[in-house]
């Protein structure tokens, strides 16, 4: 039996996301100092910040397929955009998950309705609605056709999101890093960025490896529909 | 429950969910393409029968 060449790529990204998630732990658990005000709930971040960014990253893949699959109708395009949805959805939660973990020991509480927070549930539930409307429609056109629509208007929840902490007043903190008045490395300490870029580096590997595999099951179950279909006719 | 707690808290949650996530789609995929060789080797019968 021979490994095909997709099958062998995916193989060697879901090694490197090891690779890196491994590293990711090491820098984020060992290597980084505990925060001078937070202690060691800081390191918490370290998986916080990579996960919403890969969340919003699969959104935007999303967007894309949404769009290419109304604009040409490929079905490919929206394999992608119904794989991204599903992993987006998993991404979104963690960081909830995640945000809620860290809230308690800083804030006081498991949750509040800030902006923020109240966005990002809003996010987790329309694309969580997105993956419902999905399975409920058993015609398959129409199905891509009414997801490419709530994709496409889904994405705009994120630049809210993004601009809540400005234009409210919100507990969520602005940005800590990508400020526009300091660089990366004048906000934090340099063992921290560095522990923060291995983890995303690790999420981004990780997150295209979930997608190939997610797609690959797409296009098997895309195979066996349209060939039940060909035996009916 | 101390710092660490919550750390190890976070991190054990994420790690599990993916992990769980993963090996699902490794199954959903084994599954689809064990249909889909099934369909093709009856439609192959079929075919030269």
């Amino acid at each position: 039996m021979t490994v095909t060449e997709p099958k062998r790529r995916r193989g060697i990204l879901g090694l490197l996301a090891l690779v890196f998630i491994l590293a990711g732990l090491y820098f984020g658990l060992v290597k980084a100092p505990p925060d001078a005000y937070q202690g060691d709930v800081q390191r918490i971040m370290y998986l916080h910040i990579p996960s919403i960014l890969t969340a919003y990253l699969s959104f935007f893949i999303v967007f894309v397929g949404s769009c290419l699959y109304l604009w040409k109708r490929e079905r490919r395009d929206d394999i992608l955009a119904r794989s991204a949805a599903e992993i987006g959805v998993l991404f979104t939660a963690l960081t909830i998950v995640e945000g809620s973990i860290w809230g308690r020991p800083t804030w006081g509480v498991w949750w509040t309705w800030d902006a923020r927070l109240t966005l990002t549930a809003v996010l987790l539930m329309i694309f969580a609605g997105y993956l419902m409307l999905r399975s409920l429609i058993e015609d398959e056109e129409r199905g891509a056709v009414a997801g490419a629509i709530l994709g496409i208007i889904g994405f705009l929840d994120i630049p809210l999101i993004h601009m809540s902490v400005y234009w409210w007043r919100t507990l969520h903190q602005p940005p800590s890093i990508l400020r526009p008045d300091k660089a990366p490395w004048e906000n934090i300490h340099p063992a921290m960025l560095i522990a923060l870029a291995v983890n995303f580096i690790a999420f981004l590997l990780l997150y295209f490896y979930l997608l190939s595999l997610r797609m690959r099951v797409g296009e098997s179950e895309a195979k066996v529909q349209r060939a039940i279909l060909e035996g009916a006719a | 429950m101390d710092g660490w707690g919550y750390v190890l808290l976070a991190y054990g949650i994420v790690w599990t969910a993916l992990a769980i996530y993963w090996l699902n789609l490794r199954k959903r995929r084994s599954r689809a393409e064990a249909k889909l060789a099934e369909i093709e080797s009856t439609g192959r019968a079929v075919t030269h029968g």
